[in-house]
């Protein structure tokens, strides 16, 4: 493969390597990002499973891999990656496994793994310089308990835990920056409903070597109350107002790969959403929609400069 | 003691409906217990919720194997053995289908004895964007006890609901009052249940598995894509269809977008749609540029594939 692999949508692949049969809700973003980024990985791969909605995905004796999985407790996947990626080596190396045998290590854990209880052990993976693919499927809170609200939980949405008038309190952390700034080989933010720029990175990332980490923003029906059938389209709208901004971190810089030029209002994309109706009914929260669209104007004019 | 078992699909309520039936009871002076089950599976999957009532203290616990009351919110799901929907049923239970098909053709398909009821679901024929809420099961299922009052019931409305703001009190308390009327003539058809003993009770039969090695005996999946055999297609309740006449063959679109990778391209670069494993969320039908997949009721396209058969 090279860079030039995906130059039009037409030569996404449609092997559809996952398959089917899941637990995982009807129109699952997460699912989606998941699926799109194992055809391009393909089965010589070993996830490591942090615990959350994904974890399901494998419940003996069923399971849509069509390589290797294994399931961590939810602080843990980065050191169990390392686990993994130890033996494989010493295999290789003890010539019990021949090279081309070998598999690629990834790390799936949502966004309440990834921001909040497994950082400081991503943090030491990365420190490291272990070997592997991070990927988080962020859906913005803890979904598999309940929606609870996580690091990760965008200012105002209402969560299981944040059920207020004003929706949770705090900020998104900019885990993107945050890894960044272990300067690893690639950091990069996906959607699943820009496959095309989701394979592009994701191919990048697995040509290089050393830690490699993505975040895929999944928009989750069951936990922003959405239908499921506008999975892709709030996918399309993050990105389209510019609340979930597609970048790559490469080579010491931060590069924008699609610029929203013209913003739709971040409204578009607040009130199709569930988690966000108390900032429309009973009464709209002039203030609140405000705040959040100063922000993402303010993210947008520091990178265009 | 009265025991009352919901089925539904996650999404649909069960949970909301066992809240308000119990809290009902609750404030009829009864002791309660309400409970929603669900497995690893996720909305749209197969759910269940129980409320036990008894003026006296409830020593039962764990799932409703012997139902007085089966209620049902979504009809496909009695044919689907995972839902277990008649597990336990004696002539002594009462089931009420949410469904347009009438009772009695339900008796027959079910060769049940005891006593079927339908309800029909709001809005049928004119769109299916509206689900029936909890509050209409809940209602239902006071009425057929007899043993709660409308005061009872709306009052558990709004308790349970005031969180989820007024709308949806408005909307579950017009559906579980107009529900409750539906139902009158019913009033009290659903008998408690006698208190199961002690002496009554038979060991299931314990089978001893020898000491394994971790080797075998951890739960190590060694065959790769075996979740095909779990047909997801169960949990749909609208069907995307596609026009042939009007795809384009962008099939790259729909076929990555399907979360549930059930959309395959054929060799003329045609979208092929595996509905064993769909489970109907729609993305295809709204991400579609020629608009050329429509949605099916799914009793409507099961309903035209029992007739070509
Ligand atoms: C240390 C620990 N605390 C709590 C849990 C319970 N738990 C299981 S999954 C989960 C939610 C995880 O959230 P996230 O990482 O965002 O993944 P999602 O469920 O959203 O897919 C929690 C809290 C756990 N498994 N381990
Ligand atoms: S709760 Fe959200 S992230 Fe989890 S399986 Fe359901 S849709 Fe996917
Ligand atoms: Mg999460």
């Amino acid at each position: 493969m090279s860079e030039e692999t995906f130059k039009s949508v037409k030569d996404l692949p449609s092997t559809r390597l996952l398959c089917g049969g899941t637990p995982m809700c009807s129109g699952c973003g997460a699912l989606e990002a998941l699926h799109e980024i194992y055809d391009i990985l393909g089965k010589k791969t070993v996830f490591v499973n942090a615990a959350g909605c994904m974890t399901l995905l494998s419940i003996y004796p069923f399971t849509p891999f069509r390589g290797s999985w294994l399931y961590t407790a939810m602080a843990s996947a980065p050191a169990g990656a390392q686990g993994v990626r130890d033996a494989l080596d010493i295999l290789i190396e003890k010539k019990q496994m021949p090279p081309e045998d070998d598999l690629q290590v990834v790390v799936l854990t949502g966004d309440g793994a990834a921001y909040g209880m497994g950082l400081s052990s991503t943090s030491a993976a990365i420190d490291r310089e272990l070997d592997f693919l991070y990927i988080c499927y962020d859906n913005e809170g803890y979904g598999n308990t309940g929606q609870q609200f996580s690091a990760a939980t965008p200012h105002a949405a209402k969560t299981a835990t944040s059920k207020g008038p004003r929706g949770y309190p705090g900020y998104k952390k900019d885990l993107f920056s945050i890894w960044a700034a272990h300067k690893p080989p690639y950091v990069a933010t996906v959607v699943g409903s820009e496959p095309l720029d989701l394979a592009k990175k994701i191919e990048k990332a697995s040509e290089l070597k050393g830690p490699r980490l993505i975040i895929a923003f999944s928009p989750c029906p069951t936990g922003w109350g959405f239908d499921p059938k506008l999975s892709v389209e709030i996918g399309k709208l993050a990105v389209k107002s510019g609340v979930w901004p597609l970048k790559e971190y490469i080579d010491g810089k931060v590069i924008h790969t699609k610029i929203p030029r013209k913003r739709v209002p971040v409204e578009e994309y607040l009130k199709v959403q569930g988690r966000f109706s108390h900032l429309f009914s009973p009464k709209r929260n002039e203030e609140l929609i405000s705040e959040i669209q100063a922000r993402v104007d303010a993210y947008w004019k520091e990178v265009e400069g | 003691m009265y025991r009352i078992r919901f089925h539904g699909r996650g999404g649909q309520g069960m949970k909301t409906a066992s809240r308000i039936l119990g809290t009902a009871f609750f404030l009829e002076g009864f002791e309660v217990q309400d409970a929603p089950r669900y497995g690893a599976e996720r909305r749209g999957a197969p759910i269940f919720a129980y409320v036990r009532a008894s003026k006296e203290a409830i020593n039962e616990r764990g799932i409703i194997k012997e139902p007085g009351l089966v209620i049902v919110a979504d009809d496909t799901l009695v044919a689907m053995p995972a839902a277990g929907v008649l597990q336990g049923v004696t002539e002594d239970t009462v089931i009420l289908i949410v469904s347009v098909i009438e009772a009695e053709l339900w008796k027959d398909r079910l060769n049940f004895p005891g006593r079927v009821l339908t309800v029909i679901p709001p809005g049928e024929g004119q769109s299916h964007e509206r689900a029936f809420t909890g509050g209409a099961i809940a209602g239902a299922a006071a009425r057929l006890t007899g043993a709660v009052s409308k005061a009872s019931l709306e009052e558990a409305i709004r308790e349970e609901l005031i969180p989820l703001g007024t709308k949806v009190v408005e909307e579950n308390l017009e559906d579980a009052l107009s529900v409750y009327e539906f139902m009158a003539e019913h009033e009290g058809c659903v008998a408690p249940g006698t208190a199961i003993a002690v002496e009554g009770f038979t060991p299931p039969n314990w089978v001893e598995l020898p000491f394994e090695d971790a080797r075998l005996s951890s739960p190590a999946i060694h065959a790769e894509a075996t979740s095909e055999q779990i047909k997801t297609g169960l949990w749909r309740t609208v069907r995307p269809v596609i026009d042939y006449e009007l795809c384009n063959r962008c099939s790259w679109l729909c076929s990555t977008f399907c979360p549930e990778s059930a959309i395959s391209v054929n060799e003329d670069g045609f979208p092929e749609i595996d509905y064993e494993h769909c489970k109907g969320c729609m993305i295809c039908m709204t991400q579609c540029p020629p608009h050329a997949i429509s949605g099916v009721l799914e009793r409507e396209a099961k309903g035209g594939e029992d007739n070509e058969t």
